[in-house]
């Protein structure tokens, strides 16, 4: 089965090549080229929230699985979108990754150093490289503070600068997320949604981290205002070379502002591809639902759509399914006259010869069948106006 | 004659920090059976518009303080509550963003559903229970009779919008208004919903209103668009027509402050600058002047009504032939729309004149 989006590979330069697996390697080599580096790396990470009963004692009657081990790993410089639906752990995974949390298992190696139990001040040190912007601008800035004392809070925790100096770098910092320079003097009830966001962007940048974590920054926006805040926080990239975990449920906002995608089910990883690739060619059955579901603002490309409605609710992560996680609501198992092997054994992510890594044991059938390539409502198959993925690319 | 017809709609708050113009004289017809959209940002008078049709509103600080509401040519407005009591569910029902507060979760959804039944016909508990039995497998709940028996936080939250949505079509209404019905919901849930919803809409002929802030929700869901801002209709056009040639700067502005799952690399997002408008002034001119690219000097002075892109005599209010309208002095031109930005050669946006005094 050939897959008719190769045809898209501009040119014709780069021959149709058969989709198939490379040897199982570690996930997180994959989609780190040598001349990147990673800042951030996670190896099989593991977050279990314990599930307690009981009155005087309480006994551990289980576990809720937030995350369940997943290995990633963000380039310095990049922006890596986390996507899934609300429980599936995305925000675990920032929270951890900042060291909120201890992991139960795995390893988070930051710039080289493993801070998977660091403590103290040394992991004092570390959180300064790393911040975070919350989704709520109401209640992620404290009311009884300035804009300007919430800025500088950072700063004084950590001890730097001072007096007039910190004046001036509150006064930047609000200039550089394109606010009044003067406004730092009023409270945040003073301030509309979208300004109050920006004022935890300047929070977030006041110690010029390496990492930002935007957990959910823009759902909580008025629709005009959600573009001032992506355009916003763009544009500090290129200014600071700073490096995104951009978390969020919209799949059209993560692939605009995302170099590559990690698509979240039930605490773990189901695909992680570049942008373009995970949108032009998405392997994951789920992967593929989910860009089904998401409406295009358009009646005539909604109108060539189809919609693959997932039946059922995701299942509790304190009792995932067995094997595959998504088999309780995949539709590509029923079409396969449901393979015992789902249900008895747990995909790994394996990297595929397009740079993808996906956890699926048939994602060879996903390729090329009709869901995949009418998610995006193009009429059949587009011209060669769009060069595909970077085929032939993994290892 | 149009199932609802609602005229020059005027709706007031009054509260301590002042009067809230939430709802400026807004005019629109509904047909038997059509879809109609009604997007805009937070604030913009969407749900307060409905509210006011259900006469819903919070008293005593909201207030209908003009014009009429036609449902089936009575005057909605000037009926008494026990009256829009035996309307409400029966004639017209309503479906609201959350689930769990709109549910009460103190009574099994068998108790609440046989209540709503029971409260409009005349039928045995008996009765009632097997028709709450047939509506919960018609919006595709497993084994219903077992989940009548269910308080409200057992289940999902797209289980409870679909028992929303059973309650709602329990009386056959000739009208459904859903105000964001899968806003709270994740995608892959929202998906199931709207695809209930329209599936039950059509095979039982009910007109629908849809509130949304989503324009992708809207595209694939209705026939017919009306665009709001600061209490105001700004546009109007079959759903087509208006993603086709959208001729409001506000209504531009929204098609590109949204990434599209569909865009080419390299999308450049235009946001709408500025900030939503403060409801308790009311604005000289256009309400949409401040934050407009394509304002020109009568924008600030003038409010404009709405009026048809293309001149014609005759105006459609409903259908699918429904005439475009819109209300902008200074419509963009289908190549600005497509740009999102004025592409005039020196054009620039004017002035306000009370800065310009100043």
């Amino acid at each position: 089965m050939t897959a008719p989006l190769e045809s898209q590979s501009g040119g014709g330069s780069v021959a149709a090549q058969p989709l198939q697996a490379t040897p199982p390697m570690s996930a997180v080599a994959a989609g780190t080229s040598p001349e990147s580096q990673p800042l951030v790396r996670v190896e099989d990470l593991k977050m279990y929230f314990p599930i307690t009963s009981g009155v005087l004692i309480n006994r551990h009657v289980g576990d809720v699985r937030a995350v369940d081990g997943i290995s990633l790993a963000i380039n310095k410089g990049e922006t890596l979108g986390l996507v899934g639906e609300s429980g599936c752990g995305k925000s675990t995974v920032g929270r951890t990754l900042l060291r909120l949390y201890r992991p139960t298992a795995g390893r988070i190696i930051f710039d080289g150093q493993d801070i998977t139990t660091v403590e103290g001040s040394s992991l004092r040190a570390v959180r300064r490289r790393m911040q975070m912007i919350f989704q709520d601008p109401y209640s992620s800035l404290n009311p009884r503070m300035t804009a300007a004392g919430i800025i500088s809070e950072p700063l004084e925790i950590h001890g730097i600068s001072g007096g007039r100096e910190r004046r001036e770098r509150v006064r930047d910092l609000l200039a550089t997320v394109g606010m009044d320079p003067d406004y730092g003097d009023r409270y945040p009830h003073e301030f509309s949604g979208g300004q109050r966001q920006r004022i935890g962007v300047a929070r977030a940048l006041a110690l010029q981290p390496d990492l930002i974590v935007a957990d959910e920054p823009i759902s909580a926006l008025d629709v005009s205002i959600q573009a001032q805040v992506i355009n916003l926080l763009e544009r500090l990239q290129g200014e600071f070379g700073l490096t995104y975990l951009f978390i969020a449920h919209d799949l059209s906002v993560v692939r605009h502002i995302s170099d590559r995608i990690a698509v979240m089910y039930l605490g773990k990883i189901v695909e992680l591809a570049g942008s373009r690739d995970l949108y032009e060619r998405p392997l994951h059955p789920y992967s593929i639902a989910l860009l089904s579901a998401v409406p295009i603002p358009d009646p005539a490309v909604e109108g060539r759509r189809r919609r693959i409605i997932l039946t059922g609710d995701v299942p509790s992560p304190s009792n995932p399914p067995s094997g595959c996680r998504f088999h309780t609501r995949c539709w590509l198992r029923e079409r396969l006259n449901n393979p015992e092997r789902c249900v008895a054994e747990e995909p790994q992510l394996r990297a595929m010869a397009t740079g993808h890594q996906v956890a699926c044991h048939f994602a060879e059938e996903v390729d090329g069948t009709a869901e995949q390539v009418q998610v995006t409502g193009r009429p059949a198959v587009a011209s060669g106006s769009s060069p595909s993925t970077a085929i032939g690319d993994a290892s | 004659m149009a199932l609802l017809s609602v005229r020059d709609l005027v709706v007031r708050f009054r509260t301590h920090d002042g009067t809230v113009n939430a709802v400026n004289g807004v005019s629109f017809d509904l047909d038997e059976g059509e879809t109609l959209g009604l997007v805009g940002e937070s604030g913009c008078g969407k749900s307060v518009t409905n509210l006011a049709v259900m006469r819903l509103l919070p008293s005593p600080a909201g207030r209908i303080e003009g014009g009429h509401v036609y449902f089936e040519s009575e005057d909605l407005v000037g009926l008494d509550e026990s009256e829009m009591r035996e309307l409400r569910g029966k004639e017209i029902a309503m479906i609201f963003q959350d689930p769990m507060t709109s549910l009460n979760p103190v009574l099994t959804i068998e108790e609440q559903m046989v209540e709503t039944i029971k409260a409009h016909k005349k039928v045995s508990n008996k009765e009632a229970r097997a028709r709450a039995v047939e509506l919960l497998a018609m919006v595709g709940m497993a084994s219903p009779e077992k989940r009548l028996r269910d308080f409200p936080h057992q289940f999902s939250g797209g289980m409870r919008q679909r028992v929303m949505i059973a309650m709602a079509l329990a009386l056959e209404p000739k009208l459904l208004i859903a105000d964001e019905p899968t806003t709270a919901l994740d995608v892959t849930i929202q998906a199931q919903v709207l695809e209930l919803l329209s599936r039950l809409a059509a095979d039982h002929g009910t007109a629908v209103i849809l509130i949304t802030h989503d324009l992708g929700v809207v595209a694939g869901m209705t026939r017919r668009t009306n665009v709001m801002y600061a209490g105001f209709v700004v546009e109007s056009a079959t759903t087509a027509d208006l993603f086709a040639r959208p001729s409001h700067p506000y209504t531009v502005g929204l098609l590109h402050s949204m990434p599209r799952l569909d865009a080419e690399p390299g999308e450049l997002l235009i946001p709408i600058e500025g900030t939503p408008p403060d409801l308790r002034v009311m604005p000289a001119g256009c309400p949409f002047a401040p934050r407009c690219a394509w304002r020109v000097p009568q924008c600030w002075t003038e409010n404009p009504t709405l009026e048809p892109i293309t001149a014609t005599a005759d105006v459609q209010m409903t259908g699918p032939n429904a005439t475009h309208r819109a209300a902008c002095w200074n419509r963009p031109t289908a190549e600005e729309a497509a740009a999102g930005w004025p592409l005039r050669a020196g054009f620039v946006a004017a002035q306000d004149p009370s800065e310009a005094s100043r």
